[in-house]
């Protein structure tokens, strides 16, 4: 049984290879997912949607779901780059009742075909012409890829989104068998949507020609608009200092991991780095959906901030084909069901307070199940080990954490009054009727830096979840008498992602190219210091 | 061939979890000839002794030593080798009490004794600690198999296979529950899957499997494959008590009583339990040499007796000794009323209702043979049973029916004969016509 011997080995890597100090970056947290790259949920977001002339206090028309998977694209790493897996099935789920169960689902699904394959890499293009063989008019290389016919394009995917309401709120429906009502997403020309390929430089393709050719906004159901493809990470955090159990850099203020006023002030886009962006170059997969707001909310309108129906919990989830015990004497239209590999609401959940043996259960359970972790929501052992870490210089309020509450139930200040607190669950909760913040004002700390559109209202792509995790986790900023320094200047001075982001449909930044790509270390510029 | 089920399921049960369980790889130490043949766990007891001479304050050696004692037990089927593996665990918890691997070989070893209520409040209880172990979901498997619990047993076996798709421990699990519910060709799927997955080194491993399958093959009739797979089993693990049982089982199918004999009677000196002395007589009486099958009989019976109130014992064998051969049915059923008071399988169920059936309570034998068969296994032993109950409470159509079933599931089963003779017994009309 060295097959299962291995597995443990693997596990028992992970025992040790963890330090008690992990820190959010959903990137390969628990052990099954760092199996399963494909599979594996780096981010969700949820959020009002803006655009770049937004002005205060805007009506509220869009929300804006954005899930991430497939962590660490080094775009430079061909030949095959980084497609989706067509065996996982990528959901983004929406609770409206407030029961954590899912009454809406956006489902993914992709399919791979390769345009040239005697061809050597998945990508391969230049100039107008592209290039003959010599002496003749015979091509070789086609021309750079502008577009999705190109066929140096090689490897190109297209998917499929299926919308679901699903029938019967609050009964279990968050198996496959129920479909509700779905709906099948079309470009209003017929053509297909295809993912955008990683940026694998200058020469092969005009990336950014490619991604705004990806990004379909004039869909069969009017006011929706879709986006699957490498981009750049939106995420950034000192990962290397994280991860080396919590060895954050020593700063203005003089103590590690603790910022000063001036280092953590101001709007995001004023923002500056202290520290590397251990992301920075590296790229992600993305699936992107906008959607009137009146398709998620329980009432079919858009809500005020004040209707308990305006606040929605959401949550992405992948699955792959499963094995099961019981044959289905139907198996050619049941296919013996699916697996879940993963599943991600908050961005500190499962990586920094469920314990490492419960790691793939959270991952696979559904959240309507969250209860059986709530000893690791209400008393989390990383806060004693940060503690420790510093000590006795930070002092942490003590278990139970009720005050971490509002991240898992349907509570004040995300949620309006009214709202029914619902089951213990891992959801990103987002109330729909709260403005968005204009860009340039909005603030990375989200709630917390007094900006009601961000994290954990929903979480944007620039909201540093990081810092506000250090705050509201570990420090307890939330709690009675915790809201004081050093607490409310936890940080990993690392305030700004490397990559400028879209102020509209689909907020991400543009992948780095795989030629010049640049990953900021400590010590050079922008990537603060080594110590 | 009722020890051989029994066997067999023992052989789950002691299985594969203990090969499993032993973390890490398990060199030869350098202290044995590498010349000196030894079996997988008795390296790894060779193993796990020096390791506690080197380290005699660590826990882990002792847990691995007590696993490859639980191993050995398989390898063997003596089961002296758990108590030896329960000092073992003592004095594990003794440096570090309440240790993750010590609670779960602790877990096997009562599985392995046969004490499945308690596995199963065990592996409960670690499960809500350890969620993501994916040999404690074995275990919750295996109690629940054992205890008749299918519904809850197939949960676990499903979370084995989603957790971690592929496990062999998972597989294995996933393709019994599969023969259970009557589905041959996806276990015999499964099980091949977890073959493949097994690598060659893990001797005894594979020829549990091959054993599995070849039970697998010989349950629908198809011999010659079964033949080939068991002798490929004997190969792999000379004289192993499985494949031997099995074996002796597609002989007797192949009307080669005198064979069947020989390898029950290797078997039988090999792993001298109860059980095995009854298939041996049984072999014995279908070789036509009942003065040596008497000879057995009494020493099974004697042997039965003494564990008669243990967990682990040969009760299932006694019922039908009691019913079938010694004209005991009240025995029989005072017995079968024993077992079923700690478990309602549907193997234990069928014993009570064919000693039900023996004591003349055939419409009480036809609820449980029912609820048995309710399971969905196809085993033409229950099938055969049902018919028969059936018959003696009148009900021809249904008689004729589960005889059909039993003789559509394995024409040449051991019960094809009396189940063909069953079968021309009965009226040609129902006499409710």
């Amino acid at each position: 049984m060295i097959g299962y011997r291995s597995m443990i080995a693997v596990l028992l890597a992970f025992l040790v290879g963890v330090p008690p100090a992990a820190l959010p970056s959903n990137h390969r947290e628990a052990p099954i997912t760092a199996l399963d790259h494909k599979a594996d949920i780096t981010d969700i977001f949820a959020f009002v949607s803006y655009g770049p002339n937004q002005k205060s206090n805007t009506k509220p028309s869009k929300v804006t779901l954005i899930l991430n998977v497939d962590p660490f694209l080094e775009p430079a790493n061909g030949p095959t780059l980084f497609p989706f897996d067509p065996d996982i099935l990528y959901e983004i789920n929406v609770d409206n009742d407030h029961d954590a169960v899912a009454d809406v689902t956006f489902q993914f699904r992709f399919v791979t075909e390769y345009q040239l394959p005697d061809i050597y890499t998945s990508v391969v293009g230049i100039g107008d012409n592209g290039a003959n063989a010599p002496g003749t008019s015979n091509p070789v290389v086609p021309p750079q890829i502008r577009d999705f016919n190109n066929p140096g394009l090689n490897l190109r995917q297209h998917y499929n989104v299926t919308t679901i309401r699903h029938r019967h709120p609050g009964r279990g429906h968050q198996d496959f068998d129920d479909q509700g009502e779905s709906s099948q997403l079309r470009n209003r020309d017929g053509s297909p949507f295809f993912a955008v390929p990683a940026n694998a430089g200058p020469r092969t393709m005009d990336y950014s020609k490619l991604f705004e050719k990806g990004t379909y906004k004039e869909l069969n159901l009017p006011g929706i608009s879709v986006f699957a493809g490498t981009v750049d990470d939106p995420f950034w955090i000192d990962l290397g200092a994280a991860f080396d159990t919590a060895n954050f850099r020593t700063l203005g203020s003089g103590i590690p991991g603790v910022l000063t006023d001036q280092e953590d002030s101001g709007p995001y886009l004023q923002g500056k780095n202290f520290a590397s962006d251990t992301v920075s170059g590296y790229g992600v997969n993305t699936l992107a959906i906008e959607v009137p707001i009146e398709l998620l909310t329980s009432t079919g309108e858009i809500e005020p901030a004040t209707s308990p129906a305006a606040t929605i919990g959401v949550w992405g989830k992948t699955s792959r084909p499963r094995v099961t015990v019981r044959r289905s004497p139907f198996s050619a239209t049941t296919a013996g069901g699916w697996r879940q590999v993963q599943r991600m609401g908050n961005p500190l959940i499962n990586e920094l307070l469920i314990g490492i043996g419960s790691k793939d259960r959270f991952s696979m359970d559904q959240p309507k199940n969250d209860a059986q972790f709530a000893k690791f929501f209400l008393d989390p052992p990383i806060v004693r080990a940060v503690e420790a870490l510093y000590g006795g210089a930070l002092k942490v309020p003590a278990a139970p954490r009720n005050d971490l509450l509002p991240l898992v139930t349907y509570a004040a200040p995300i949620a309006a009054p009214g709202t029914a607190a619902g089951p213990i669950a891992d959801l990103l909760r987002l109330n729909t009727g709260v403005p968005a913040t204009p860009f340039e004002q909005a603030s990375r700390l989200g709630l917390i830096g007094g900006d009601p559109a961000g994290y954990p209202n929903g979480r944007r792509v620039f909201d540093d979840v990081t810092d506000i995790t250090l705050r509201v986790g570990v420090g307890g900023i939330l709690a009675k008498g915790f809201n004081v320094f050093p607490n409310n200047r936890l940080g990993d001075g690392v305030n700004l992602n490397d990559a400028d982001y879209i102020a509209g449909f689909p907020y991400v930044a543009l992948c780095p190219d795989g030629r010049n790509r640049r990953h900021v270390d400590p010590g050079e510029a922008g990537g603060g210091p080594v110590t | 061939m009722n020890s051989l089920v029994k066997r067999l399921i023992k052989g789950l049960i002691k299985g594969l979890a203990i090969a499993i369980l032993s973390l890490a790889a398990t060199p030869v130490p350098a202290q044995v000839s590498i010349n000196e043949v030894r079996s997988p766990a008795q390296q790894k007891i060779a193993w796990a002794q020096a390791e506690i001479g080197r380290n005699p304050k660590r826990y882990q050696p002792f847990n691995q030593l007590a696993i490859a004692l639980a191993r050995r037990a398989r390898e063997t089927s003596d089961v002296n080798y758990y108590a030896q593996a329960e000092t073992a665990l003592d004095k594990s918890f003794a440096l570090s009490p309440d240790n993750l691997d010590g609670l779960k070989a602790q877990t096997w070893i009562l599985l392995g004794k046969h004490e499945f209520a308690k596995a199963a409040a065990l592996a409960r209880q670690l499960n809500e600690r350890w969620p993501d172990d994916v040999l404690i979901y074995g275990f919750l498997t295996d109690a629940n198999v054992e205890l008749g619990n299918y519904a809850e047993a197939e949960k676990a076996a499903q979370w084995m296979l989603d957790i971690r798709p592929g496990n062999v421990p998972g597989l294995t699990r996933a393709a019994y529950l599969r023969e259970l519910f009557g589905d041959i060709d996806g276990s015999v799927e499964l099980m091949e899957m977890a073959y493949q997955q097994t690598p060659p080194t893990e001797l005894e491993d594979r020829a549990w499997i091959l054993t599995q399958v070849a039970h697998l093959r010989s349950q629908t009739g198809k011999l010659s494959e079964a033949e080939t797979l068991l002798q490929q089993a004997l190969v792999l693990f000379p004289n192993y008590h499985y494949a031997l049982g099995q074996l002796a089982r597609v002989k007797t199918m192949q009307g080669r009583h005198g064979e069947a004999a020989d390898l029950l009677s290797l078997r039988y000196r090999n792993a001298p339990h109860a059980e095995n002395a009854y298939s041996l007589a049984e072999a014995l009486v279908r070789a036509g040499r009942p003065a040596d099958a008497q000879e057995f009989f009494t020493e099974f019976e004697v042997k039965g007796r003494k564990e008669l109130e243990l967990t682990d014992n040969a009760n299932r064998e006694l019922i039908f000794y009691y019913t079938d051969y010694a004209n005991r049915p009240a025995e029989a059923l005072r017995i079968a009323e024993l077992e079923l008071a700690r478990r309602h399988d549907a193997y234990t169920l069928d014993a009570y209702a064919w000693a039900l059936s023996a004591n003349g309570k055939n419409n009480e034998a036809r609820t449980h043979i029912e609820r048995a068969l309710a399971v969905g296994l196809r085993d033409p032993q229950l099938l055969y049973h049902a018919g028969a109950i059936a018959a003696r409470a009148g009900d021809v159509d249904a008689a004729r029916n589960w005889l059909k079933q039993s003789l559509e599931a394995n024409p040449v089963s051991e019960f094809s004969g009396p189940g063909r003779d069953a079968l021309a017994k009965l009226p040609a009309f129902s006499s409710a016509l």
